[in-house]
């Protein structure tokens, strides 16, 4: 959109060196600061932020949902590309695992495998549409988000005559209200860690190897970097786009099977909320839209925050819906700064 | 850019009917007469009529609103957000503040301007794409919306503004012809101003509008802006036609608000609108909305049915693009 | 009269443009001539305000101007065709021709008035367009007319071509000459850039040449040239031959790449070659010859219809970029190595590393350290200058560029390379470096096909020359690196099969 007019390249300048960027302008370090300065801050407005048992917990498990969506969408940012049906697909998913438990009597590990191949196979289907003709996965993704909102009250008004599964796999209600503390060998008993938290650190580790080690996951980001040259290497770029999609829908439907673990019901409206938590999480981590580049360790800090955010403002009473223009404004700051951190990295670089 | 060796061949005229809008149009008539004559002719009755284009305002301009970012390639996810918090600003400053109608109504169309502007400048100024920008400016702009008046509802703000709510002009809604004209401006806007000429440059062929003197950064603040003054004009109708407002408002508008323009057939990349695309896609979209209350459907059919028929149009237009390749 | 006096330009780690002058007079085409990267389009650019010059004056009927931009040296009378096309598809002709300048009133736009003004800069063309066609519906010879109009609005005195006719074809180009001179005998000041000499002969009555960023004829009368000189004089005779160390081919072995009678779906006729291992088979066209498109075709990319693609003699039917490499170990080092070559953001060892991962990969498992070391190896042995192999390829010279852009066909160990263009935009001194690698990998026993439209580098390296014109070779030569009698023999088979094709 902005395009300028392209100096033409210096045929042979001096290399540059690289500019280490420094410790203060790395948008991670940034997070952790306001992480920890937001902790102290509200412990000491309301020691109750502390509470084990009130606040840590849930807020463990909530922030294991919220990564794990955040992941999902980052698995398409890495090319470029947004999925506006990662609610939808959450919840689909969530459905199937309901029906494979309610109606075939299968269990939690039946269900949750049925239900991540849902997803997965909702997300191949999006990446497929998007690289066959090319449309913007914006459009394909936003149009998948309508008729499966559309699908999913159908279904379970078809199936459950209203809109929850009456019933959950042997399991569920210990992954919602459990943790590690309730496990004891002996008397060694675990950390007040909610159950719902391995899953996530697993997704995040996994989509960390994904795209920090694997050839997929690298090929996928030289896909999202620059699809002709990518395409020009050998590349398969439709098939990693479509391998893209499958990882965002597979992690969605993970989402939405902790989020139904922590809610205690497979629901109609799971993953109304997911889209733009889904965002924000690794864009506040600085991953942008425009593909190449992802970093998980800033999507868990970014889930991280908008969470603690949530939480403590809650704790200090302020309405659900007036939390959004802090979170709003956490965002349009952590930006400027990114933004602040590349001018000043450009002038360095022109300098040396 | 577009004029590759294989386009050489001059195109043929592009027929009326081969127009992506007259389809839209065909299917819109045909659908409103089927529903016409299914419910009886119940649907041709005054009250039911009205309702229908009166509810139809709302979509119309937000759908616009969002067109008009579209048109530079941006996206602006602060519509649905904006709306609702002009529409608590106006009802409070009535309320509240004690204004008369008209200033209210003034005061929300210059905030949505400004909120509009904001985001434009913030896009110019960061170059970060426009998605993100307007993310972050649409969470604060809820945060302020709720802000307003909290979980409460407002309601008995001036009887002149709700009773032009619900007249009707020749049996038209007046709001409904307010959206109309305010469909007509925005043609006009793009068809006949210099700014909306430089905006689809811009959008269409970024660099060749530099090359010609066109500033893209004013364009996308230009764009941007008027996004938030549409956003100010759905705020007032909304205040208008509903009798009251609260914090929930615009929720339910930004994927509608781009259902429309897509199904219209304006393109993500910039450089083109279609009003008249815009206008029939929203007409449909509450064909199927009035249907699905005619016949007691499950309302999810609805987004069910417009999710299908926005991946059917855009696989369509694909293969007809590949065929008419193969054709050349 | 526009008169640029001494202009220098400066882009960071080269000196784009070197205290240049230029003088255009009313009734007359200038032509300005040289090699690409000579600063033909630099100058253009400071011309018409697109870039401002670090050095020097330029003048308009006397006085000294600075431009601010395009358009303030359009109202100044000075229009441009740039070589890039700037119309927007979906606005009609006379809108196109007006834009810099769209009449409002009251701030609606005046039709009426943008009609008549396009239809006046038509006329002056004595071109018959429909000003409400959009300009998508034009063909390309066409468009690049209301090109020409779009910068005679706004009562232009100076009209700047640059490569005017680089997508035209014979009959085309005649036509839009034939405006130039009516453009030039109603008074206009014409300053034509082009790279076929043949037209520019036909057209012109004065030539700068420009080499390296400077003026090696600068304001002469055409008439005292010869085309072969011009060619000289824009060569250089020091580079017009590339000593390299002298290599035998081995005629009878095996080709590694061989084309019978090959057709392809962009229209393709035709097309037999042969590539053997530790041979450079030069082939050279002008731009639009179609020949990167046949390399495409070759990766699978584009699709052939007919005829048979040996490699290492065995029939190949390839259909993706990925079975070209690693099956039959085929690489392609494009000419676009921004848009096609690189990953600009991305550390150079990925980069480098990006057709291997296959190979360095552990149970799917890539380490950073295999890709750094295979960095470092190939940074090493093509003496590409970084200061890490974490450094983003974008932040790199175009000549180190173009190097990381062929190391990782090297990593990847192909045995047949198709190198487009490879030093274009690339200084001359990191150009003969270039060059030297190129014949040491032949040496090494690559089979290399060397696309270019660079007369002294095609014959300076290749062992053959294949001459493609118009989607058919049109000649192949043996090299007998005699650049005077190899680069006429080469121009004749181009223009007398182009005159072939026109009949």
């Amino acid at each position: 959109m902005t395009a300028q007019l392209e100096t033409p390249a210096p045929p042979d300048a001096p290399p540059r060196t690289p500019h280490r960027v420094p410790l203060w302008a790395n948008p991670r370090v940034g997070l952790v600061v306001l992480l920890v300065a937001l902790v102290v801050l509200f412990s000491v407005l309301r020691p109750a932020f502390l509470n084990t048992r009130l606040t840590l917990t849930p807020l463990q498990s909530d922030i294991s949902v919220y990564l794990v969506v955040g992941l999902a969408q980052l698995s398409v940012l890495s090319l470029g590309h947004m999925n506006m049906a990662v609610g939808r697909m959450a919840a689909t998913s969530a459905f199937t695992m309901g029906l494979v438990h309610d109606k075939l009597g299968a269990g939690l590990v039946l269900s949750l495998i049925a239900g991540l191949a849902v997803g997965a196979l909702l997300g191949a289907l999006a990446g497929l549409i998007i690289s066959r003709t090319g449309v913007n996965s914006f459009v394909v993704t936003l149009a998948m988000d309508f008729a499966l909102a559309g699908l999913i009250t159908i279904l379970y008004s078809g199936v459950t005559g209203g809109v929850a599964f009456p019933t959950m796999p042997a399991g569920m209600s210990e992954l919602r209200s459990d943790t590690f503390a309730d496990y004891c060998i002996g008397d060694v008993c675990g950390p007040r860690v909610p159950l719902v938290v391995p899953f996530a650190i697993l997704a995040a580790l996994l989509v960390g190897l994904l795209f920090r080690f694997s050839r997929l996951g690298r090929e996928i980001l030289m896909t999202g970097a620059n699809q002709r040259a990518a395409e020009l290497s050998g590349i398969p770029t439709k098939d990693r786009i479509v391998q893209a999609h499958a990882v965002s829908g597979l992690l969605a439907a993970l989402g939405g099977f902790l989020l139904a673990a922590n809610n205690g019901a497979f629901s109609a409206s799971l993953g109304d909320s997911f889209l733009l938590p889904s965002f924000l999480a690794p864009v506040l981590g600085g991953t942008l839209l425009a593909g190449g580049a992802v970093s998980v360790l800033g999507t868990a800090l970014g889930a991280a925050l908008t969470q603690v955010i949530y939480k403590g403002l809650n704790l200090l009473q302020f309405q659900l819906d007036q939390l959004q223009l802090y979170i709003g404004l956490v965002l349009l700051a952590a930006l400027s700064l990114d933004r602040a951190r590349h001018v000043l990295a450009e002038r360095r670089g022109n300098r040396a | 850019m577009t004029l590759t060796a294989t386009q050489r061949s001059t195109l043929p005229g592009r027929h009326l009917w081969q127009a992506p809008e007259f389809t839209l149009a065909v299917i819109a008539v045909a659908g409103f007469a089927a529903l016409a004559v299914a419910t009886g002719g119940n649907l041709l009755s005054a009250g039911t009529l009205g309702a229908f284009f009166r509810f139809l305002a709302v979509p119309i301009v937000i759908g616009l609103s969002q067109m008009v970012v579209l048109a530079v390639g941006q996206m602006n996810l602060s519509v649905g957000a904006l709306t609702g918090f002009c529409a608590m600003a106006a009802a409070w400053l009535m309320l509240e503040a004690g204004l008369p109608a008209p200033l209210a109504v003034l005061a929300a169309l210059l905030l949505g301007l400004f909120a509009g502007v904001t985001n434009g400048v913030l896009v110019v100024l960061t170059r970060i794409n426009g998605f993100i920008v307007t993310l972050a400016t649409m969470t604060i702009i809820q945060g302020l919306r709720y802000g307003v008046n909290g979980p409460d509802t407002f309601q008995g703000y001036s009887p002149g503004l709700r009773e032009f709510g619900r007249a009707s002009i020749l049996g038209l809604p007046a709001v409904f012809l307010v959206a109309l004209a305010v469909a007509a401006l925005v043609a006009l806007f793009f068809s006949r101003t210099v700014p909306g000429r430089h905006l689809l440059a811009s959008g269409g062929s970024p660099f060749a509008a530099r090359l010609s003197g066109i500033s893209n950064d004013r364009s996308l603040i230009v764009a941007h802006g008027l996004s938030g003054l549409l956003a100010g004009v759905a705020a007032v109708l909304t205040v208008a036609a509903s009798g009251s407002v609260n914090a929930t408002i615009g929720d339910d508008l930004l994927l509608p608000s781009f259902a429309a323009p897509i199904i219209g057939g304006v393109a993500l990349t910039g450089g083109m609108v279609s009003v008249t695309g815009t206008l029939l896609a929203a007409f449909l979209v509450r064909l199927v909305d009035v249907m699905q209350a005619q016949f007691g459907i499950n309302p999810r059919w609805v987004d069910l049915i417009i999710g299908a028929v926005v991946l059917g149009a855009v696989l369509l237009g694909t293969v007809r693009t590949k065929l008419q390749e193969r054709s050349d | 009269m526009l008169l640029a006096e001494n202009l220098v330009k400066t882009f960071p780690g080269v000196r784009a443009l070197d205290g240049v002058s230029l003088t255009l007079r009313p009734g007359s085409v200038h032509a300005l001539l040289g090699e690409n990267g000579a600063g033909k389009s630099t100058l253009v650019k400071l011309l018409t305000g697109v870039y401002r010059p670090d050095g020097g004056r330029i003048t308009f009927d006397g006085d000294e101007r600075h431009f601010a931009g395009p358009l303030d040296a359009q109202r100044a009378g000075i229009g441009v065709v740039h070589q890039e096309r700037n119309l927007i598809p979906a606005f009609s002709v006379a809108e196109n021709i007006v834009l810099h300048h769209l009449p409002s009133r009251g701030g609606r736009l005046d039709k009426r008035r943008m009609r008549a003004e396009a239809v006046r800069c038509l006329e002056l063309l004595q071109v018959e367009l429909d000003p409400d066609t959009p300009v998508s519906r034009l063909s390309v010879a066409q468009a690049q007319l209301v090109e020409i109009a779009k910068a005679l609005s706004l009562d232009t005195k100076v009209l700047l071509l640059d490569e005017p006719t680089a997508s035209l074809t014979g009959d085309e180009a005649d036509r839009l000459y034939s405006v130039v001179r009516r453009l030039r005998d109603a008074g206009h000041a014409v300053a034509l850039v082009s790279h076929k000499l043949e037209e520019v002969f036909a057209v012109a009555d004065t030539v700068t040449v420009l080499r390296d960023g400077r003026s090696v004829a600068q304001d002469a009368p055409l008439t005292g040239y010869t085309q072969a000189q011009v060619v000289d004089l824009m060569v250089g005779r020091a580079f017009a031959s590339i000593a390299l160390p002298t290599r035998t081919v081995d005629g009878e072995v095996t080709p590694a790449l061989q084309l019978s009678d090959v057709s392809t779906a962009l229209g393709h006729r035709g097309i037999s070659l042969v590539v053997r291992p530790g041979e450079i088979l030069g082939l050279y066209g002008l731009v639009g010859a179609g020949r990167s498109e046949l390399a495409k075709a070759v990766l699978g990319l584009e699709r052939i219809t007919s005829g048979t693609v040996l490699i290492h003699g065995r029939p190949a039917r390839i259909r993706t970029v990925g079975e070209a490499l690693h099956r039959y170990r085929i690489g392609y080092v494009t000419e676009d190595r921004k848009g096609e070559g690189l990953f600009l953001d991305q550390p150079v060892s990925r980069n480098i590393a990006v057709t291997v991962w296959r190979r360095l990969a552990r149970a799917g498992l890539v380490r950073d350290r295999g890709e750094r070391e295979l960095a470092g190896t190939y940074a090493d042995r093509l003496g590409i200058r970084i200061s890490s192999p974490r450094q983003p390829a974008g932040q790199l010279s175009g000549g180190n560029q173009q190097k990381v852009s062929l190391a990782k066909w090297l990593a990847a160990e192909c045995d047949i390379l198709i190198v487009d263009e490879p030093t274009v935009g690339i200084d001359v001194r990191t150009k003969a470096a270039f060059h030297e690698l190129i014949a040491g990998l032949a040496a090494d026993g690559l089979a290399l096909l060397l696309i270019s439209s660079d007369l002294p580098e095609t014959v300076g390296l290749a062992d053959r020359i294949a001459v493609m014109n118009d989607l058919r070779i049109v000649g192949e030569l043996a090299n007998d690196h005699d650049y005077p009698r190899m680069s006429q023999q080469i121009i004749r088979l181009i223009h007398t099969a182009e005159t072939v094709s026109a009949a």
